[in-house]
């Protein structure tokens, strides 16, 4: 596990539709804001770990090249790591271990993304080859909303009852998107608007969809020596980390039994030791880019049992007073500058077991997980922080 | 270093283009790497992988497609971009925490299936102001090949020399995808492609899919006999604009400082056997032999002149042939520590240099005019 790591501060722009800057310029935005969060200069940096989407989306290639500047990144070591829409996660993932391996103190880790001057779906498309399953796979929405018929039909859930919940889920996060002053989307929907909604692909309705966001994070991470000599009380440890990979071939795995999200799940619960993570967890931010997926992720990360997800959304359990909340920032589902949106499940994780969460705190917060998925539903990470080391 | 790592075993395809679909070149070289380290596949606790999705045939999140037959189906895993060194010094930075006893590193580039190598690098360019004038890999190093001549004297036939060491040794590598014996005077002649660059002073476009088996001490003790550490390592980054930047002093200097006090090397002109630098233009060669500090600042025209870089002499550059040899974008920086293992194992074959090698260096390096770099010292 090596030197324990902690996360000591996060910097947010405000997402969603950012004319306003260029695509640089919102990196910056980010990047100083962390350093204004922690009180350090670049000069106090060690390293930098850059990543974002394929460069398609960017219309970029290579981006720390052109984002150098805006990083403070000039001068230093770098590391650039993407895996896709669970870059945010593989970014955190890389800056833990750089510091956890001692070649490191201070590292600051920064992704990001402006969907907004690019074709993200298009891009999405080109994630398949050219042969077999780009003509199939519609964008994301085509993937997910086969995921989706595939996990009711496996449990048998009556459709009407997953159509309800889901819907529960995307009034539950607009609404707490109210309460995250850098979420995109804020606005205010009833359980009927999302079921009459406009259809993208069936069942997945326009409300059950996320944004295209312009947005960036970043989140310095540190060594307990540089914790102490900075004398920071409220930091937040990294806890445990999983990343899985699976099938390229979207229909060669269960996408139901999603054995890239409980392996991740289950290689972070085991090192952060987490028997009962519906228990053990105090917040969750889950990548919930759609409704229904954020369920699958409920099943598979076991925070309950197969197929009895929608029934425990109904209840109330995964609410912002429920017994574990889920996305209380409102979520990917109200903002999703898509390199930087994993890394913001982190900082929001973060920010919960800091204290630090301001109107959408979960009160006595001590353990959160972060995820995110990338892929043709291919990739799953997971970093788990903690109040105390 | 806390916890050090070694190489265990390496394998490399070779660089000419092959009628080999992606698949079958990433797992048949990830199968023999294993087979070498003697070792299956779940043996192997984590895989990093380097590659870029603008040199990956039009296929975006290239990590998503040769993720299986790159042995990393349901590992914990990552993937690097841009720069294959970086996967090395990852993977290594893994195994130093302790959570992972083995690591395999893949660079993958299929050269074939991509479009002209600048028809991708100019699209490092930001689309405003660079991407207009037409800015790419070998516009830049034209600019900066110019200017280093100017200011410090280094004549066209120096830089030439580069190219015919480089293609001469490369006689002696199998996997090598350019080579031949040709004088000063044919690679001047050679096609004037931007000027003062010609053709037989640009590096090819390639294949290369490389890996690399890592252990931790105990671990490759097991292994192997003969482990080859990873004694030193950073990389640094210059600013984007490129007007703004010092071409003659850019950013190798610190990436090499840096890994040279890791390894602990005062003086690299002595305590550095041999060398594999990324040189996709013959010039660049001789300037990073002066920002590594194998010779003084302007003298790289005089150090290659002296022989010193030649197989035979006091600090071969490039035995392999290098990347004017063998280009695979993105796993070049890879394949050169590589070559420093099979040298410092005494497994380079044809290519093996006479002397003793105890400690090499890798060098990898992408953007225009060298805007990243990274350095890594291997060693027994």
């Amino acid at each position: 596990m090596g030197r324990p790591v902690a996360i000591i501060g996060v910097g947010q722009t405000k997402h969603g539709r950012r004319m306003d800057v260029s695509y640089p310029d919102l990196v910056r935005e980010a990047v100083l804001r962390v350093f204004e969060d922690t009180g350090l200069t670049p000069d106090d940096i060690d390293g930098v770990v850059s990543g974002t989407m394929p460069s398609m989306m960017e219309g970029v290639a290579l981006t720390h090249f052109y984002f150098a500047d805006a990083m403070q990144a000039v001068g230093k070591p770098i590391l650039k790591t993407e895996t896709c829409g669970s870059t945010g996660v593989s970014i955190a993932h890389t800056a833990f271990y750089w510091v956890a391996s001692g070649m490191a103190d201070i590292v600051l880790a920064v992704g990001h993304e402006k969907m907004n001057e690019g074709d993200s779906q298009a891009t999405m498309t080109t994630v398949c080859e050219p042969f077999y399953q780009r003509h199939f796979v519609a964008g994301a929405p085509g993937a997910f909303s086969m995921q989706s018929r595939v996990w009711m039909d496996n449990f048998g859930i009556p459709e009407d009852k997953v159509r309800d919940a889901a819907a529960y889920i995307s009034k539950t996060h607009h609404d707490s998107a109210f309460d995250n002053p850098y979420a995109h989307v804020k606005l205010r929907v009833t359980i009927d608007d999302v079921k009459n909604s406009k259809i993208i692909t069936y069942p997945i309705r326009l409300l059950d969809v996320c944004p295209n966001s312009d947005g960036a994070c970043a989140v310095i991470f540190a060594s307990e020596e540089a914790v102490r000599k900075l004398g920071r009380k409220k930091v937040a440890w990294v806890k445990g980390i999983g990343f899985r990979g699976e099938e390229y071939y979207f229909g060669d795995s269960d996408k139901a039994v999603w054995q890239s999200a409980i392996q991740a799940a289950k290689e972070a619960y085991d090192q952060a030791g987490i028997n009962d993570p519906r228990k053990d967890l105090d917040v969750a931010e889950v990548y919930n880019p759609f409704t229904f997926q954020e369920m699958m992720f409920y099943e598979c990360f076991g925070f309950c049992g197969f197929g009895e997800a929608p029934d425990l959304v109904l209840k109330g359990i995964f609410a912002r007073d429920g017994q574990l909340p889920c996305d209380p920032s409102g979520g990917t589902l109200c903002s999703n500058p898509i390199g930087a949106t994993g890394l913001i499940r982190v900082a929001e994780a973060a920010l919960q077991v800091m204290d630090k969460a301001g109107d959408h705190q979960i009160p006595g917060a001590r353990t959160a997980l972060g995820h995110a998925m990338g892929g043709a539903d291919q990739f799953n990470g997971i970093m788990i922080v903690g109040s105390e080391m | 270093m806390a916890n050090r790592v070694a190489i265990v075993a390496v394998s490399q395809n070779a660089g000419a283009e092959s009628k080999d679909n992606f698949y079958d070149q990433a797992y048949r070289v990830v199968k023999d790497a294993l087979d070498k380290a003697g070792m299956s596949r779940e043996e192997i606790h984590t895989v990093v992988s380097a590659s870029s999705d603008i040199f990956h045939g039009g296929i975006s999140c290239a990590n998503a497609y040769y993720w299986e037959s790159s042995a990393a189906f349901l590992k914990p895993g990552s993937r690097q971009d841009g720069e294959s060194l970086f996967a090395l010094a990852y993977a290594a930075m893994r195994i130093m925490t302790g959570k992972h006893d083995t690591a395999l590193v893949v660079g993958l580039c299929k050269g074939s299936e991509n479009p002209e190598n600048d028809t991708c690098t100019h699209m490092f360019t930001d689309p405003f102001y660079q991407r207009e004038v037409g800015l790419n890999e070998t516009v830049a190093a034209a600019l900066q090949m110019r200017l280093y001549m100017e200011r410090f004297g280094v004549t066209h036939e120096q830089c030439a020399r580069v190219a015919v060491k480089n293609l001469g040794n490369a006689l002696r590598n199998p996997y090598a995808h350019k080579k031949g014996i040709y004088t000063i005077e044919e690679v001047l002649d050679s096609k004037r492609v931007i000027d003062p660059l010609t053709a037989m002073q640009i590096a090819p476009k390639s294949e290369g899919i490389i890996a690399l088996v890592l252990a931790s001490e105990n671990k490759a003790k097991k292994l192997t006999d003969k482990p080859v550490w990873l004694k030193g390592y950073s990389s640094s980054l210059d600013t984007f604009n490129f007007g703004d930047r010092d071409l003659l002093n850019g950013q190798l200097k610190n990436a090499a400082s840096r890994a040279y006090k890791m390894a602990g090397i005062t003086n690299p002109r002595k305590e550095v056997d041999l060398a594999e630098i990324t040189e996709p233009y013959a010039f660049q060669e001789l300037l990073w032999c002066e920002d590594l500090g194998f010779c003084e600042r302007g003298d790289g025209g005089k150090f290659i002149d002296s022989g010193a870089t030649q197989r035979e002499g006091a600090l071969p550059v490039n035995a392999s042939g290098g990347v004017l040899a063998n280009n695979p974008y993105v796993s070049r920086g890879l394949q050169r520590a590589v070559e420093a293992f099979l040298q410092i194992r005494g497994e380079a074959g044809e290519h093996q240099v006479g002397k003793k090698v105890r400690t090499a260096l890798a060098h990898g390096t992408h953007g225009f005019a060298g805007q990243c770099h990274a350095v890594a010292i291997l060693g027994i």
